[in-house]
């Protein structure tokens, strides 16, 4: 497995890459003025032509997404989600954290194929340093005349904002970004109107993830083709691949989307394996929502597409998280489970009820009391509460359920081997404490 | 009209409504939590999800969409086919259910809404009967959010209408929702409690037991209550309400949905009014003075005496001796009769309105909207019924009321000598130059409410009952006439007005307010022929 000649992250580890200096050494801003020789539409049209598809987790083509915009607007507004609220997920991170000018390079340019005047960039609560870094490159691009009136000369103007967050996970859904940016509560709005038609106060919106408005700068600069040279049909260009867990060399690696689950584990140019004495057992490789692999899963490929014949439920983030064998899975279903019982908005029923139920299950389960019933419950109560096609406000609840259903799926045997250790009537014990009138004598009472 | 098909019916709607409004309104029984008609959409409770015929985005043909659809959030089209029948629906209704129910703490038996709870009701038609969840229930803890009102988040399913309501009908957004996931409450803003003019509402609109109103809470099992339509008569706007009452007793006002005058809701000033049958000052027996003090006379005797006074009086100088102060308080039918009696003994009587109380300009809501975009005004005149006795007086005698000032200036000069003052006011009143001039009265009928200073000179007292014990018409100030029923009796002792003024007037029986409009519109007094009803709101709305 060859590894790509790095792109996004071309600049990591060079001294002060964050700096307008090194940058500008390094090729920095070339881009952009070769897109401010083009035309807003030529713009789109690379991007269009170059299939970039968004990085921050569903895939939908950005050019696309850019195409859907009022022609007739007069107002346009760019997020940049920078939310990165996905749990085992740090790639924007380390964009931001090594090379904060590709990042506002790359909003520029978006800003100009879309006419832009006001770009936010939405950035996680807990993102303190990563703050400080992006602003200072802000405020370092705006006395070099990059950002603001009259860009490079141009005619072109856009003024770049960091808004923080105030620590939601679904502050990173695209409209609870922008109700988070409007100052109210990070509650999802209901579609239509999409916010390409009417977003950020109302007026059209474009929101990119901080990977995919990285990834324009790159096709401006080396063009179309370059891009749809990379990685495998469908799944174009290059892409970050956070990974954590018990292995040898942790981190944010860069690949074309043909790698596969193994390859990145094992590969000596990627994490170089498991730690001394660990056993994979499974691997959740887009973040938590997208589902898990089992060991015999790794084969999978990370690109949008083939990761759905292994159940998963997209890409996500492309983060991958290694669990070791001698991690309990009961342990892993209750971290999932709680993660989003946690981060429901609660806004629609089923999210804020399932997500809810599901983690006092899977705490049940993991204190040593569950049933085998109880397994069947989660099947029903994450297949009933979204799952594709969703039935929310957002996909919060499809994504909170599906990794819930794919882990009792793909450990069912393993789960219920657990439950079958439980010392007898462990959990018959445990409802009658929770609920004296669940038990009348010897027989469950049951009315249907 | 466009045409959309529900469930294979085809059915006629109006333009701009969402498919849930249609079918309700086409009387499909779809259940619903979030989605208000006077509120704004957020499509959260995703109850009424529904299938809907669309294109295939690859073959072109219309198929059943494979996702389900909120019927709340989508706007009908000519054509369009949605259907409710069908196990996914009722599938996604089945788990909605069971999720509200999940954390609900069932306490219905000591909860208000016991009995007209939509929880309750759609658990019955689309729920399971049991939960499924052998977990401990997260319970939120209840909450005093304002004078009025209390707040029992356990209960609450975050259907979010309160919040919406006080953000956008009365424009001041106390209420928000706190926390996230399963974990969410209602509550207020640190230091500002719910106490805006429409607060009732919230309890109104929630659609299970959350929010309470204080002065009804654990008073009443509402399936024993009898509801009577009514108007309010707190106000020149005259909101459709109705009252609901038992044993006698009135427990409650709540509005009627009337899209002409109060849309769904009423301000509190009118839902706690009925305080007034309850006041300790109410004058509570007829009374005739005798040689200075107020003696107890039969109701049998009363309209003899009337008679015998304004009969003599009214014969001296073409009736011009006489005068009649007819009030805002009065119905139309009261007024009439007053009127009539006193045209026919007294043909050269002076009539007059008494002064409306008013305050110094109309409040409108949301606060601080202008009066076109308002959805509800509470009006400057503290009375209901100004317009109705100015059309009364105008219709029956052909005059324009006289002004209030020269009727006291005809009562001080000694040029009118006998009177009638009618107030029923709830509120103690007195015209310091009223009561001046009417020391020069000869003979002095006062019909008032509470006891006060008026009645206390007068030669003959009758009291008022109140507007929940009486039954008549108020024209509103935009020229509505807006009947209303009788809800409880009067007190003991105490007769109706109409009756009294109906025998007074020379009519033998029991007065009924619906005949003797039909009298007045016999009479040539085209404004009383018909009554403007509130329409019916679909049975399946709420």
């Amino acid at each position: 497995m060859a590894r790509l000649e790095p792109i996004l992250t071309s600049n990591y580890g060079v001294a002060n890459s964050q700096t307008l200096e090194v940058y500008r050494e390094r090729g920095g801003y070339q881009a952009l003025a070769k897109a401010l020789e083009m035309g807003c539409d030529e713009v789109v049209g690379a991007v269009k032509k170059a299939e970039l598809r968004g990085r921050g987790g569903a895939g939908f083509p950005a050019g696309v997404k850019w195409g859907f915009l009022p022609p007739d607007r007069e107002v346009t507004y760019l997020c940049v989600n920078c939310d990165e609220a996905e749990p085992p997920t740090f790639k924007d991170r380390t964009l931001v954290e090594e090379d904060p000018h590709q990042l506002i390079e790359g909003i520029l340019i978006t800003a100009y194929a879309t006419r832009t005047t006001t770009a936010y960039i939405y950035m996680r609560a807990e993102f303190h340093k990563q703050f400080h870094i992006m602003q200072k490159a802000i405020d370092e691009a705006y006395r070099a005349g990059l950002v603001g009136r009259k860009i490079m000369g141009s005619d072109f103007a856009t003024d770049i904002y960091i808004h923080r967050g105030a620590g939601a996970y679904v502050c990173g859904e695209e409209t609870g970004l922008i109700e988070s940016i409007e100052g109210k509560r990070g509650w999802p709005r209901i579609k239509p109107p999409f916010p390409a038609v009417a977003g950020l106060f109302g007026k059209p919106t474009v929101i990119n993830n901080v990977e995919t408005i990285c990834c324009v700068k790159h096709i401006i600069e080396n063009g179309p083709d370059w891009f749809l040279s990379i990685g495998p049909e469908g799944s174009h260009g290059p892409k970050l691949f956070p990974i954590s867990g018990p292995v040898q060399r942790p981190g944010v690696y860069e690949a074309a989307m043909d790698i596969s689950v193994r390859d990145l584990i094992f590969d000596q140019d990627f994490a170089q394996g498991m730690l001394d004495g660990e056993e994979l057992q499974g691997v959740l490789p887009g973040g938590i929502s997208m589902g898990i692999l089992r060991a015999d899963e790794l084969d999978c490929k990370l690109d949008f597409d083939d990761v759905r014949k292994y159940g998963l439920l997209g890409l996500g983030t492309g983060a991958v998280v290694v669990v070791p064998k001698r991690v309990d899975i009961r342990t892993v279903l209750l971290n999932l489970a709680r993660f989003y019982a946690h981060e429901s908005c609660g806004q629609c029923t089923q999210c804020r009820e399932g997500t809810g139920w599901m983690s006092r299950i899977a705490q049940r389960i993991a204190d040593g009391a569950g049933r085998v019933e109880d397994l069947d419950l989660l099947i029903e109560v994450s297949k009933t509460m979204g799952m594709m096609p969703g039935m929310n406000i957002c996909g919060l609840s499809d994504g909170a359920g599906w990794p819930i259903r794919s882990v009792v799926e793909k450990f069912r045997s393993e789960l219920e081997a657990k439950i079958a250790a439980q010392p007898a009537g462990a959990a018959e014990r445990a409802l009658e404490r929770i609920n004296p009138a669940y038990y009348v004598g010897a027989g469950r009472v049951k009315v249907t | 009209m466009p045409t959309i098909i529900i469930d294979g019916r085809e059915v006629e709607c109006r333009d701009g409504i969402s498919v849930l409004q249609a079918a309700l309104d086409a009387g499909f029984n779809i259940p619903h939590y979030c989605y208000h008609p006077g509120l704004s959409v957020v499509a959260s409770c995703r109850l009424c999800l529904m299938e809907i015929k669309m294109q295939d985005p690859r073959t072109g043909d219309l198929a059943w969409s494979p996702k389900l659809t909120p019927s709340c959030q989508m706007p009908i089209r000519d054509g369009m086919e949605v259907r409710f029948n069908t196990p996914m629906v009722a599938n996604n209704q089945r788990h909605v259910m069971e999720y509200l129910l999940l954390n609900h703490p069932l306490d219905c038996p000591v909860c208000d809404q016991a009995g007209e709870c939509m929880l309750q009701d759609y658990a019955l038609q689309f729920g399971r009967a049991t939960s499924r969840m052998v977990d401990p229930k997260h319970n939120n803890a209840n909450k005093d959010i304002g004078p009025q009102t209390l707040s029992y988040q356990d209960r609450c399913i975050l259907c979010t209408r309160c919040v919406r309501f006080c953000r956008e009908v009365a424009g001041t957004g106390e209420l928000c929702v706190v926390n996230r996931g399963h974990r969410n409450e209602i509550d207020v803003f640190q230091g500002v409690p719910l106490a805006n003019k429409l607060q009732g509402n919230v309890v109104d609109i929630c659609p299970v037991g959350a929010m309470l109103d204080k002065k009804f809470l654990m008073t009443q099992r509402v399936w024993f209550l009898e509801s009577a339509e009514s108007v309010c008569p707190m106000c020149s706007r005259g909101c459709t309400i109705r009252i609901d009452h038992n044993l006698g007793k009135v427990w409650r006002v709540k509005p009627r949905f009337n899209p002409h005058v109060n849309g769904w809701w009423m301000c509190d000033t009118g839902r706690f009014c009925w305080d007034m049958i309850y006041d300790d000052r109410r004058l509570l027996q007829p009374t005739v003075r005798r040689g200075g003090a107020a003696t107890p006379v039969d109701w049998k005797d009363v309209a003899e005496i009337v008679r015998g006074q304004f009969e003599r009086a009214g014969q001296v100088d073409g009736g011009k001796q006489v005068g009649v102060a007819v009030s805002p308080f009065m119905s139309c039918e009261e007024a009439w009769l007053l009127t009539s009696f006193v045209r026919e003994t007294a043909p050269g009587a002076m009539y007059v309105v008494l002064p409306t109380p008013r305050v110094a300009q109309d409040e409108v809501f949301p606060v601080g909207s202008a009066r076109e975009q308002a959805k509800f005004i509470i009006s400057a005149e503290k009375a209901p019924n100004r317009r109705g006795m100015e059309q009364v007086i105008l219709q029956a005698s052909g005059r324009h009321a006289a002004t209030f000032e020269d009727f006291v200036v005809e009562i001080g000069s000694g040029r009118i000598t006998t009177a009638w003052i009618a107030s029923g006011s709830p509120q103690p009143w007195g015209d310091s130059e009223l009561i001046k001039a009417a020391e020069h009265l000869e003979y002095l009928v006062v019909q008032d409410y509470l006891h006060g200073l008026l009645s206390e000179t007068a030669n003959l007292v009758l009291p008022t009952c109140a507007w929940a014990e009486r039954e008549g018409s108020f024209i509103n100030d935009q020229g509505n006439l807006q009947r209303f029923q009788r809800a409880v009796l009067p007190p003991d002792g105490l007769m109706q007005d109409g009756q009294y003024l109906f025998e007074i007037a020379g009519h033998r029986g029991v007065f009924n307010a619906g005949r003797v409009r039909e009298r007045m519109a016999e009479a040539g007094m085209s404004t009383f022929a018909s009554v403007a009803e509130a329409p019916a709101a679909p049975a399946h709305a709420h």
